[in-house]
């Protein structure tokens, strides 16, 4: 008998190869590429509006967490050995060296992760979240362009996170392990 | 609004970095991935049964070709840009070097191409037959090994293939490239 039951697959990378196709010169410079779940993800094209929420909020954070913890822009979370994402941005807890040398940035080390989602939205919502949930990444903010509205979820659990807020412009979203860091959002919609 | 398509586009790799990956050992010859439509794609394990047959057809074929043309088993094929799959057998025009130098085999070199499913039949049947007719490969044969049939495509066309036919053990097939060469079925299931 035939004991092969297994149909074909797409091959899932790790992080060494990824690492490897990289230094291999397998990506262009050009490539904004993460590895989701095994996969190469082509990232989705940086637009204008999401540039500057980006810098908005890049900049309100840096004020908010000077001295207390480390704005991390467009940089790798190695959440897995199959999974390093580059969420928009991560609020990182400090480390001397800033993180140069050493273990990369993994969940223990992440405070928030934020995205800022136009066109990426479902990605964001129905790939992304479950895994930085299941990684145990304690918050996560979703900015959502075309509605101008924040999802702020906290206490991972299982593929989502048990609280979900919602944050409109004019309000003031804080971190929940960190009281003391928050952004104003009239400064980042404007 | 939220329940739409996902924007997810997976990073297609082209023929050129699938081989890179190989070179710097990222892929193994042992992993068994081809690249398919820029994706990679593990190929279903090995049974039993069907390296049996994959056996009794390397026999067949290499008794029908000797001299002829050369058999190569379970090597990579460049279709194009995006596509480099491992058919269980090419068979390619014969070449003195046996393809050891110069330009890769490519689908104008192809006599015959074999696949042997098992669990994969549904794959080769429909991912990777539209694209050997794709690529012009004038005879494609997909083993069943589940059903013991031999299913023969011929004439591509567009992603299909204008003839299929079906064989059963023990028959002789004249290829359609060199009908004067016949294939023995005898040993297409030796158990």
């Amino acid at each position: 008998m035939d004991d092969a039951g297994i149909a074909p697959a797409r091959h899932r990378l790790n992080v060494e190869d990824f690492y490897r196709m990289a230094e291999a010169g397998i990506f262009g410079e050009d490539d904004r590429i993460e590895l989701i779940d095994g996969d190469l993800i082509d990232m989705a094209p940086i637009g204008q509006a999401h540039a500057g929420i980006v810098n908005a909020l890049a900049n309100a954070l840096y004020k908010a967490c000077e001295g207390k913890a480390i704005v991390s822009a467009q940089n790798p979370i190695r959440l897995d050995r199959a999974s390093e994402p580059q969420p928009d941005l991560a609020v990182l807890r400090p480390r001397a060296d800033f993180y140069a040398t050493g273990e990369p940035p993994g969940p223990d080390d992440v405070l928030l992760l934020v995205e800022v989602a136009d066109t990426s939205l479902n990605f964001d919502r129905v790939v992304k979240l479950p895994l930085y949930a299941r990684a145990g990444i304690a918050e996560l903010w979703i900015f959502d362009i075309k509605r101008r509205v924040v999802d702020a979820f906290k206490g991972p659990s299982g593929n989502g996170y048990a609280e979900t807020i919602t944050y409109r412009a004019g309000e003031t979203v804080g971190l929940a392990c960190a009281p003391d860091i928050a952004v104003k959002l009239n400064l980042v919609f404007g | 609004m939220d329940d739409g398509a996902i924007a997810l586009a997976r990073h297609k790799l082209d023929a050129d970095e699938f081989y890179r990956m190989a070179v710097a050992g990222i892929l193994r010859r042992q992993d068994r991935v081809e690249l398919i439509d820029g994706d990679l794609i593990d190929m279903a394990p090995i049974g039993q049964g069907h390296e049996a047959t994959v056996a009794g057809l390397n026999e067949a074929l290499v008794v029908a070709y000797a001299g002829r043309a050369i058999v190569w088993p379970q090597n990579s094929l460049r279709l194009n840009r995006l596509n480099v799959p491992q058919p269980n057998f090419t068979v390619l025009r014969r070449r003195a070097d046996f393809y050891a130098t110069g330009e890769r085999a490519s689908p104008a070199n192809v006599l015959l191409l074999v696949e042997v499913a098992d669990s994969s039949l549904d794959f080769d049947r429909t991912v990777k037959l539209p694209l050997y007719a794709r690529s012009g490969i004038a005879d494609s044969w997909i083993v069943d090994l589940k059903g013991r049939t031999l299913f023969v495509h011929r004439r591509p066309a567009g992603d299909r293939y204008g003839e299929m036919t079906t064989h059963q053990a023990g028959e002789r097939i004249a290829l359609a490239l060199e009908p004067e060469i016949v294939v023995s079925l005898d040993l297409m299931f030796p158990g």
